[in-house]
């Protein structure tokens, strides 16, 4: 709404009825009124959509805590001490890289479309410098860059040096995930759907909503070349090929972890709208960004709904009993599909979308069982697999009406199976592409050289003891005083059976 | 800031000539409406942003109980998240019925509040049940970091009386002194009555919350005692761990989480304009204070995690989780008033204070479970000081109203004087609060009502009097695993 006021205009239109003088005094008078009125209208906009934006920015990062439960409940609990020590430092060491770096590699801007670069966004040194980005918005992507590299922490979890997860994790949050959200959420990236010289790719631009590709796939395939590098865990298949079960040693944290991150994902997903109060039609003023975001969060919810169930009955066939950490799994795996289009599709589509996640995810299971990969919290093949069945299902299902929505345009290429033709499609198919391709020679190089230096991998015996007998200061579980003898020690959580080497007991 | 919306009929409908009388009545109508709308607007939005501020603070409970429960031994688990909740819940009592009063009730001579007991008159101009609900949401964040330092060894009974005396008392004129308006030490005061021209600078509470928590628990660890075989004869200190390390980090992620309400929610409004027609306004303030918590939290995460390998040999999650925790108490103070660099320098130093006041606790013999008086206490008091040397005159002017002339950090060339004003707030609050719960800790110890039983202690008060384990991992009648029961 146009909310300009000219006095020499309106006092023409006065002046009828009264002398020009003082026509031109009223004319002024209100002129200044309406501009006092665009002023608080304008201040109430930002309180609202920065109000918006940080809440949104802290559940995404009580995702943080929510992927530590579940990465601790899924791995034994003599490695609990580690790979939770690694949940916090992702945040701890992500804030620092991302804030003196990654955002500005992220979305430096101007700069071109492979990187950001401007030098006032480097450790935030002027900003914020125009409208439209503050700190809400620093804080949101900083949620997001620690997302990407606590996943990749899931596939290399039991059997990695700490050093060699500091190195990889400042390399992803600072350099390898900030140059591929770049590439498709800056307004300068090449592949970008709000690239703002409308040099959009094939007419359309990638459409990752939220992150199926940019977080999930980004993560999910660094911790593929960290897991394919250094090798399943011993114990995980025996000499005959056959693949033994490492169960996690709580069910407990694995379920408060999923709650937590299906929570945090009502940031994840509606929040990536970074505004709420936005009227999109003047004939219909109920209808805004916000029901955009509430349908967002409606979508959302389908397809994790959806995921998991579909996994419940298809576990219930395939393994014979109802299992809730596969259900558990399968939920975040229709979360993480969904992501990129939650906000292009409708809602029925939204069950499509988990449906097939649920069928992707096991089916990359039993391809990983096959070929002996070994990752402990399935991360690559649900981040990386239903990522990247999320990305498909974008060109697939993105309706014409939300995409001109969204991404403000006239005309845009949508979904195949809509009507859209197929250059979103391609779009999309371009991004898995080059995100495979571009974290596969950044993460996999790395993962190779720290382990020719013999930087990766632990020792055997440090793996057969537990990681945080050897390295964290002791055991994560102390259920008895140490001087307490009538009672037998918790030391031995998994049977002996499983290894060739019995675990060491635990020492006072 | 925006003008204001008026209209005078008169003026202006004789600025619009004969017959307009009706035409500016109108006008004037429209605008009056319009102002109201806004006015509705501005509070809608302030309230919804200060309750889920407070909703968050108040998820800091869970992130106590969970780091107090992975911080003792199993056998006491019972014991120290029944303090947890009920710090929640007597705390709500309490300030309810005088806290509140006492902290922000009406004008006062600058020592304590004198009105809105039990919300009486309430609420008024400038505070809706939102910001009683954000005020309590604090108080009972101050008392539990109290019931860390006297864990595993006190008394039920004990712990009631120092909480609601604490929640009811003690907190709430501490809160007086630096936040209400009237406080004689605030930086809300008018300018002329300003301490030092400034008042002292505790945003969202280094001091007022975290060393008034650390303080109490320095007297009630002091009196009662360290626990039973934390230092031997010879003086060696033996480390008694916490039973879960996955609760210690659920604890910590959640605290951090909380902090977002506890630090940037402290700005109790986020739609107020700094400049007219500018994109940044308090919202601004409000991201920036969001970052420099995250700042040093993370920095004083990574320091601890550096320092404790050299010091250690290892890396070690419950001591970087601990680390954290100290960087945030610390950045506190400061967190509106500063720049995002400055942040890292308050988490970088906090760990080191950490680290140094844990190793004078070990050389004095002094015991505590939570490590709370060395992290509360000592990381809040290097945060007060912090402020004194960093805060950044334009931020000041913009969180506490412009003043020409103010003075601010140190190291910023603002001069000494608000840096004096943060030391006589360290002092004030350690004395007030070692008068007042060192006082009340030795009464309890005179009359047997303290420390529990050495044989108590043994065996555990989760056994003794809280009615059994807090863990059943077997079934009773298991025999093969020789259940952990009584």
């Amino acid at each position: 709404m146009d909310t300009t006021c000219s006095a020499k205009d309106l006092a023409v239109l006065l002046s009828s009825s009264s002398n020009s003088t003082s026509s031109l005094a009223a004319a002024t008078f209100l002129c200044s009124q309406f501009s006092n009125i665009s002023n608080k209208l304008s201040d109430t906009t930002y309180a609202v959509d920065n109000t918006y934006l940080l809440f949104s920015a802290y559940l995404v990062f009580a995702m943080q805590l929510g992927f530590a439960m579940l990465c601790a409940g899924s791995v034994r609990a003599k490695n609990t001490m580690n790979i939770m020590l690694t949940n916090v430092l992702d945040a701890a060491a992500g804030a620092i890289s991302y804030y003196l770096f990654g955002f500005a590699f992220a979305f430096g801007t101007p700069s071109n479309g492979f990187i950001g670069r401007h030098h006032s966004f480097f450790a935030l040194s002027s900003y914020p410098e125009r409208p439209g980005a503050d700190f809400s918005f620093f804080l949101y992507q900083w949620a997001f860059a620690i997302a990407a590299a606590g996943i990749t922490s899931g596939s290399i979890a039991e059997r990695t040096q700490f050093v060699a997860y500091l190195i990889y994790s400042s390399f992803l949050t600072g350099f390898v995930y900030p140059t591929v959200s770049h590439w498709f959420w800056s307004t300068d990236g090449w592949a970008s759907a709000s690239r703002s010289d409308n040099n959009l790719l094939f007419g359309s631009g990638a459409i990752d909503f939220a992150g199926s590709g940019v977080v999930h796939m980004v993560g999910g395939i660094a911790g593929l070349w960290g897991a394919l590098i250094e090798g399943p865990r011993i114990g995980r298949f025996d000499r005959l090929g056959r693949s033994v079960a490492l169960r996690g040693h709580s069910a407990s944290l694995v379920v408060l972890g999923t709650f937590l991150l299906w929570f945090g994902w009502y940031g994840f997903n509606p929040g990536s709208f970074l505004t709420i109060l936005k009227g999109y039609e003047k004939s219909r003023p109920y209808y805004g960004q916000w029901s955009a975001v509430g349908r967002t969060a409606v979508t959302t919810t389908l397809a994790g709904c959806t995921s998991a169930l579909t996994t419940l009955f298809s576990k219930r066939l395939l393994a014979g009993h109802w299992n809730v950490i596969d259900v558990c799994n399968g939920l975040l795996g229709g979360f993480a599909a969904i992501t990129s289009g939650c906000a292009v599709v409708e809602p029925w589509a939204a069950i499509v979308c988990g449906f097939v996640a649920s069928w992707v995810l096991i089916g990359f299971n039993l391809l990983a069982k096959k070929l002996k990969y070994d990752d402990p919290l399935e991360a690559a093949q649900l981040h990386g697999g239903c990522g990247a069945w999320g990305v498909i299902f974008t060109g697939l299902f993105a309706t014409k009406r939300y995409v001109n929505e969204v991404y403000s345009g006239d005309g845009r290429p949508y979904g195949l199976l809509m009507g859209g033709g197929g250059k979103l499609l391609a779009a999309q198919l371009v991004q898995i592409l080059v995100i495979i391709g571009w974290v596969s020679v950044t993460m996999g190089p790395l993962f190779y050289g720290l382990h020719k230096m013999n930087l990766l991998r632990i020792s055997r015996e440090d793996e057969m003891a537990g990681m945080d007998m050897t390295r964290h200061g002791g055991f994560a579980y102390a259920y008895n005083d140490e001087d307490d003898l009538s009672v037998k020690p918790w030391g031995k959580v998994e049977p002996t059976s499983r290894s060739s080497t019995p675990t060491p007991p635990l020492t006072a | 800031m925006s003008g204001t919306l008026t209209c005078s009929v008169s003026d202006l409908s004789a600025m619009l000539g004969p017959n307009a009388t009706a035409a500016a009545e109108y006008i004037c109508g429209q605008l009056g409406t319009v102002d109201n709308k806004f006015t509705d607007a501005a509070y809608a939005v302030d309230n919804t942003y200060l309750l889920f501020s407070s909703y968050l603070v108040f998820s800091m409970q869970i992130g106590f109980a969970m780091l107090c429960a992975g911080s003792v031994r199993a056998k006491n688990t019972m014991n120290i998240m029944l303090t947890n909740v009920l710090d929640a819940a007597a705390g709500g009592l309490f300030y309810y019925l005088f806290g509140y009063a006492f902290a922000f009730g009406g004008s006062s001579e600058g020592f304590i509040g004198r009105h809105n007991f039990a919300l009486r008159d309430f609420p008024t101009l400038t505070s809706d049940y939102s910001f009683f609900l954000y005020q309590w949401s604090f108080a009972i964040a101050a008392a539990g970091i109290t019931s860390g330092s006297i864990a595993e060894r006190t008394q039920f009974v004990a712990y009631l009386i120092y909480s609601s005396f604490l929640t009811g008392f003690v907190y709430p004129i501490v809160s007086h002194w630096f936040w209400s308006p009237y406080g004689w030490a605030s930086p809300f005061r008018s300018a002329q009555d300003r301490l030092f021209n400034t008042g002292a600078i505790d945003f969202a509470g280094s001091g007022v919350v975290h060393m008034v928590g650390g303080i109490a628990g320095l007297w009630g660890a002091l009196i009662e005692g360290p626990r039973r075989g934390r230092f031997e004869k010879s003086g060696r200190a033996i480390s008694l761990r916490g039973h879960s390390a996955s609760l210690v980090v659920l604890g910590t992620f959640l605290l951090w989480f909380g902090w977002y309400g506890f630090n940037p929610g402290s700005f109790t409004k986020i739609l107020v304009p700094y400049e007219t027609g500018s994109s940044h306004g308090q919202w601004s303030g409000i991201g920036r204070t969001a970052v420099t918590t995250t700042l040093a939290g993370s920095t004083a995460a990574l320091t601890t995690l550096f320092g404790k390998r050299l010091l250690s040999g290892h890396w070690n999650v419950t001591d970087v989780c601990n680390g954290l925790l100290g960087g945030f108490a610390a950045i506190t103070g400061g967190c509106s008033v500063v720049e995002p660099w400055a942040a890292i320098v308050c988490g970088f130093v906090a760990a080191l204070v950490l680290i140094g006041c844990n190793k004078l606790a070990e050389i004095v013999q002094y015991d505590d479970p939570l490590e709370a008086a060395q992290l509360h206490g000592g990381c809040g008091a290097w945060g007060l000081i912090f402020v004194g040397l960093f805060a950044k005159e334009k931020y000041l002017n913009e969180v506490y109203g412009a003043t020409p002339g103010r003075p601010y950090g140190r190291l910023m060339g603002g001069g000494g004087k608000l840096l004096g004003a943060q030391l006589v707030q360290i002092l004030v609050v350690a004395g007030w609060v070692s008068a007042t719960m060192g006082t009340l800790f030795f009464m309890l110890k005179k009359l047997g009502l303290l420390r529990i039983s050495e044989k108590d202690e043994m065996a555990g008060m989760d056994m003794t009097r809280h009615g059994g384990f807090a863990y059943m991992y077997y079934d009773n009648d298991d025999e093969s695993h020789r259940a952990i029961q009584i």
